[in-house]
């Protein structure tokens, strides 16, 4: 029988009023990889920093490889891998730089290790001499992955490790992770991706503090499937959509020196449309957006959005759209109530408009009595709901949306699409990016981009009949495979 | 219209802030009533020690009148012009006496004795104001004629009568509070939106590029007045000290200056990717502007192309005109060219301020 | 070691990498020195002076002539009555206006001053330089000998004054943002995790600025030499010895400020409300410990910079021996033990 590699005893760890983890027991055996899974604020993170001896618990007892967390610091940090969920990269360094920096830290070198982060690590490698601080998001991510996986602990501490990562690469990332496990090294991981969760060998369901259960990922999705597998949503196209196009764009192209960012793309979004623009991290999505919501000039070709020329008259376009960026941008300290009157004012709306609607989205929301909380303090679901909410407050034609759902359940998720629904009912264009497959399935039409062109374009079905593929992950994969670069 | 609602965001972010707040309350404060005491430029508590080759009954005269100055600390007679300067090695004398053998002598039947001062001009200000007062000691005491020449000359100081270092200071304190509280807080604003990713919100919102700045002007300029009026306040409380001259011009002029430091600020702000690196920027121009504004040192004893700067730096002006008017008295027509030039400054850096901001790149 | 190593070329990348931040850092130093050394003085130079008189005799002639001649006084005008320079000084036109006496000319008396006495430091050298060319009294009894620095340059008081500003600056404020800065980022928490001993990261990240403190004070003193003709009088070793001590006490400073701070934006409050505030305005730097009140005195006996300088001046200037400043050297070791020993006691090797 094998020894635990990991054993938490009634843990509590108390912040002020909030508790973070109340009286959490685990077990991880040698060699297994471990899913830690919960929505966000459940104590996920807290769990990781005992564990790695950076907190010392308020109560109960935590063992790492057989060592105490409290007494035996030393020991446990020269046997732990930890990977942060904010992993942050030395910006000002390159590529090869944080990588090496890394390596040599854990007593290591960038050759020794290079089995082991190969598969992902050579997608990024051409770009060894580019700054850290210079690449995509999801990029970065990447980049982070390999620094956590050059040495090769026997205890892996992994903090959300693929959030805005691309599916394809996340594949890649968990096929490492299998390659590590055979060689005997334990593996504890958390994720908001069900296929990621259903990968690991046992999961425990951490929720608010608690450990609400802890088994077989397919136990434990069937067992919280409100959370986990919430019935998917239906949506009828109903003739709402438009042949107008309100989004026009043909041969557009954004140049950074010699590097073509975005390559010549031509599309058309119709009016009332959802449109699913997916693409692998660097493929040049948020570029393209940038461009569209006119935070970007065009080095060449044209686009119109909502009638108004993109490289000419973007001050005329922003009146028009709505917009919810990849990092969440709601003013943090700023009460729920605040933000919507400054987005309402900005965008010209009157003082009796702007109250009126306030209380018509928070009572919709079910946010009413959190109107003065501090947008700080709300869990990140909510964040995302109300930075939605507030995008389309002042009734735009278009709403773009960079990867809204980054890192939350299923649920929330679910929830998050019925607000999309919503919106687009009321005859709102909805351009949405994300890496989740299961809601490129609800778009009404999507396109996939790979090294900044326009790979393939159309309904999820066409697109599965035209490659042959039984959904949209395989098709994603299929084509995104094809990509020979990676970075924007 | 849309500028009410900016507005409004910009003083609760202030007001939430842990840490803005209490700096805005305090510092003044702090600044008004601790610096007063501290920039003090008299001269005073030197410290003399004394060689007596002679010991007469005049040499003796002369140490006490030396002891009994309020001016000198008489820090004890050392036998040897050596001793006396390891004393000085060991700080513990500023200025070196030797009286010569014979002075009685001398000075009884008229001839000039050759007395020797040495003092430390480490400090050049401290040393020749030291030794002259030392001088003027022994001089009345040598050569009584010439000292009765000296002191026929009267002396009417104007404006300061009684020639208060704080008067003088205290208007230029207003200055430097000025400069900390409107000029480093927007340093830091633009460039903390562009840490939390807000400014990439409101980049895609049609907000006008003029109204997002003076939206975060504004209140600065509010908390311009504010600090101003707590340090003139203090100044009256703590120190007595009134303006001279008409209160509204000194709020015209805070703002003025007020102008020109929020849009520096913002310029500096916009140009910078980190915190970091705006304070530094902006650090290293408070240093130079200050330095060379006249407030430490009179501005028409430095080199002409360092004088030159004065033309554009609107410490400069500021500083002159508001101690003309609350030091002298001085009206609007004794300082229009100042606040002209202030005004002038101010606007170009406003607009440059609006122009750095890209909300399209 | 080779992790240790690899730390420090790291950081050193960092600092090197932040353009402006080293243009402000090599910048500063350079710009300070040539400001002090010829830009910032208290000289009486240009007093821009009226002169009154209503007869212009013989000796008023010869005693203007004097005031022309001298590099103090530029006479602006000549007028007839004292109200008509009242005006002039009034409207910002002059800032002195001596009056003569119809008498002057046979008793030598009845000059007054009319001074604006908005600074009074200047009004009373104005004074006293003025009596001192009108009545061309050299009483010849007193031979004045200005000590250290004959031809009193203000370059002399100020670089040792600026070494200790710097230093400290440098020292502790970019080690405790560089510290910080990490934590913020989040890229503590796997140096921590990492089997690098926790006093290591410390270390590491401190040696950088160490160099860099040393390359500024050389600079600081190679300027303050060739350019501003600063002598270095007394012994190099000992200058760096005490400059060793001093920067070494800035960094456990530093050191402390970073476990207080948690966001880079407190780490520089903290720099410049707790250290560049009280060093600029306690250490004797611009202004005369002496003169100030008892209370802000004690104050200024805890700034170490206070000691520095004093110690800096003595050595550079003065060319003491190390016997003389044994005391400033023994209260700067002492500080450096005590700050030493609460910062590294007060490092934590956790998050909280």
């Amino acid at each position: 029988m094998k020894m635990n590699a990991i054993e938490v005893k009634k843990v509590s760890k108390v912040y002020g009023a909030v508790k973070a983890l109340d009286e959490v027991s685990l077990e991880v055996k040698q060699g297994e990889v471990f899913g830690l899974i919960g929505p966000d604020g459940a104590g996920k993170t807290t769990m990781y920093r005992i564990l790695c001896t950076l907190l010392l618990p308020d109560s109960g007892t935590a063992s790492v490889d057989g060592y105490d967390v409290v007494g035996q610091m030393k020991q446990i940090r020269r046997r732990v891998g930890y990977m942060p969920g904010k992993f942050s990269l030395y910006q000002d360094l390159t590529v090869e730089e944080n990588l090496r920096f890394f390596a040599t830290l854990f007593g290591t070198t960038v050759e020794a290790g290079y089995d082991s982060i190969k598969a992902i690590y050579s997608q990024i490698e051409r770009f060894k001499d580019r700054k850290a601080g210079a690449l995509s998001g999801g990029m970065k991510q990447k980049l982070a992955l390999s620094c956590a996986l050059v040495h090769q602990p026997s205890v892996l501490l992994l903090d959300e490790p693929t959030t805005g990562v691309d599916p394809v690469s996340r594949k890649e990332f968990w096929d490492m992770l299998s390659g590590l496990k055979e060689r005997g090294i334990t593996i504890v991981a958390s994720t908001p991706y069900l296929d990621e969760v259903k990968r690991c060998e046992r999961v425990a369901f951490l929720d608010n503090g608690q450990v609400r259960g802890t088994g077989t990922p397919e136990e434990i999705l069937d067992r919280f499937a409100d959370v986990f597998n919430p019935p998917s949503i239906d949506h009828d196209q109903g003739g709402k959509v438009q042949e107008e196009n309100v989004i026009e764009v043909e041969h557009l192209v954004k140049a950074f020196g010699r590097f073509h960012a975005v390559d010549d793309i031509s599309f058309g979004v119709k009016r009332g449309e959802i449109f699913g623009f997916l693409g692998a991290n660097g493929a040049g999505k948020t570029t393209a957006m940038h461009m569209l919501t006119g935070l970007n000039q065009p080095t060449s070709g044209t686009g119109r959005v909502a009638g108004y020329d993109i490289s000419r008259e973007h001050e005329q376009i922003k009146q028009h759209i709505g917009y919810m960026s990849q990092r969440f941008s709601l003013y943090e300290d700023l009460t729920v109530k605040e933000n919507i009157r400054l987005f309402g004012g900005i965008y010209g709306m009157s003082d009796a408009e702007i109250a009126r609607k306030t209380d018509e989205l928070l009572t919709r929301l079910e946010f009413a009595e959190h109107k003065d909380d501090l947008v700080a303090s709300l869990p990140l679901g909510w964040k995302q709901k109300l930075a939605f909410s507030v995008s389309i407050f002042h009734e735009p034609d278009i709403v773009f949306l960079d990867e809204p759902t980054g890192g939350v359940d299923p649920a929330t998720r679910r929830q998050f699409w019925e607000l999309i629904y919503e919106a687009a009912d009321r005859g709102i264009t909805v351009f949405v990016t994300t890496h989740y497959m299961d809601e490129a399935e609800y778009c009404d039409r999507i396109s996939i981009m790979v090294d900044g062109k326009i790979k393939a374009m159309g309904t999820p079905d066409e697109l599965k009949q035209k490659y042959n593929q039984p959904d949209m992950d395989h098709v994603f994969t299929h084509l995104a495979r094809q990509a020979t670069r990676s970075s924007d | 219209m849309t500028l009410k609602y900016l507005i409004q965001k910009e003083f609760i972010q202030i007001r939430r802030n842990a840490f803005l707040p209490r700096l805005i309350v305090a510092f003044p404060i702090v600044i008004m009533c601790v610096l007063p005491w501290v920039m003090n430029m008299e001269v005073k508590n030197v410290k003399v020690s004394i060689v007596d080759n002679d010991r007469s009954t005049l040499s003796q005269q002369l140490v006490h009148s030396i002891e009994a100055s309020n001016y000198f600390i008489y820090s004890g007679q050392q036998p040897t012009y050596r001793a006396a300067l390891q004393e000085m090695e060991r700080s513990h004398a500023d200025v070196v006496l030797v009286i010569p053998q014979n002075y009685g002598r001398d000075v009884e039947l008229g001839r000039q004795p050759q007395v020797l001062i040495a003092a430390n001009a480490v400090n050049g200000t401290k040393g020749s104001i030291g030794s002259s007062y030392l001088t003027q000691i022994v001089t009345a005491q040598a050569r009584p004629e010439v000292a009765a020449m000296q002191s026929q000359v009267s002396t009417l100081f104007l404006y300061n009568k009684h020639l208060n270092f704080k008067l003088f200071m205290i208007p230029a304190l207003f200055a430097i509070v000025m400069m900390l509280m409107t000029g480093f807080l927007p340093a830091l604003n633009i460039v903390g939106e562009k840490e939390a990713g807000t400014i990439e919100q409101i980049n895609v919102t049609p907000v006008n590029k003029w109204s997002f700045i003076l939206a975060k002007l504004i209140p600065y300029w509010i908390i311009a007045v504010f600090v101003i009026t707590v340090c003139l306040v203090l100044a009256w409380v703590v120190y007595g000290i009134t303006s001279a001259g008409p209160l509204w011009l000194i709020y015209v002029l805070a703002l003025s200056l007020a102008l020109f430091w929020s849009s520096f600020g913002l310029m500096i702000s916009n140009y910078s990717d980190t915190m970091q690196q705006a304070i530094f920027v902006m650090w290293f121009f408070v240093v130079l502007m200050l330095l060379l504004s006249g407030l430490f040192t009179p501005s028409r004893s430095m080199p002409t192309w360092a004088y030159g700067t004065t033309y554009v730096n609107p410490m400069s002006y500021f500083i002159d005109a508001v101690r003309t008017v609350f030091v002298r008295g001085g009206g609007l027509s004794s300082v229009w060219h100042q606040l002209a030039a202030l005004l002038g400054i101010g606007s170009v850096m406003a607009a440059w301020a609006v122009m750095s901001y890209k909300k399209n790149s | 070691m080779k992790q240790f190593i690899s730390m420090v070329i790291k950081e050193g990348k960092h600092i090197v990498r932040d353009k402006r931040t080293m243009l402000i850092l090599f910048g500063m130093p350079l710009v300070l020195m040539l400001l002090f050394g010829f830009a910032i003085t208290n000289d009486v130079r240009n007093v821009r002076t009226v002169v009154v008189t209503s007869s212009m005799d013989h000796m008023t002639q010869r005693a203007v002539n004097r005031l022309a001649e001298s590099e103090y006084f530029t006479i602006v005008a000549t007028v007839a009555t004292p109200r008509e320079a009242e005006l002039a000084i009034r409207g910002q036109k002059a800032d002195l206006a001596i009056v003569f006496g119809p008498d002057f000319a046979s008793k030598h008396t009845g000059v007054q001053f009319i001074v604006d006495g908005a600074d009074p430091n200047m009004a009373q050298l104005w004074t006293s330089y003025a009596t001192a060319v009108i009545t061309n009294a050299d009483s010849g009894v007193v031979n004045a000998k200005m000590l250290y620095n004959p031809q009193l340059k203000s370059a002399y008081n100020f670089v040792p004054a600026i070494m200790g500003m710097l230093l400290m600056l440098v020292c502790a404020m970019m080690t405790s943002i560089s510290i910080v800065r990490e934590k913020e980022k989040g890229t503590m928490e796997v140096l921590l995790v990492s089997p690098v001993k926790p006093l290591m990261i410390i270390i590491a990240k401190a040696i950088p600025y160490l160099l860099l403190a040393f390359v500024i004070l050389i600079i600081i003193l190679l300027m303050a030499h060739y350019v501003l003709g600063v002598p270095l009088a007394g012994s190099l070793f000992w200058i760096l010895f005490i400059s060793t001590i001093y920067i070494l006490l800035a960094l456990s400073l530093g050191l402390l400020i970073s476990n207080v701070a948690q966001t880079q934006l407190v780490a520089l409050l903290m720099s410049a409300m707790v250290l560049l505030m009280p060093i600029v305005m306690l250490s004797g730097m611009l202004f005369p410990v002496e003169s100030m009140p008892t209370v802000l005195q004690w104050i200024s006996a805890v700034v170490p910079p206070r000691y520095y300088i004093e110690a800096m001046r003595k050595l550079m200037i003065m060319g003491v021996g190390v016997e003389q400043v044994l005391r400033e050297l023994g209260i700067l070791s002492l500080m450096l033990v005590v700050l030493m020993g609460l910062a590294l006691a007060k490092f934590n090797q956790r998050l909280e």
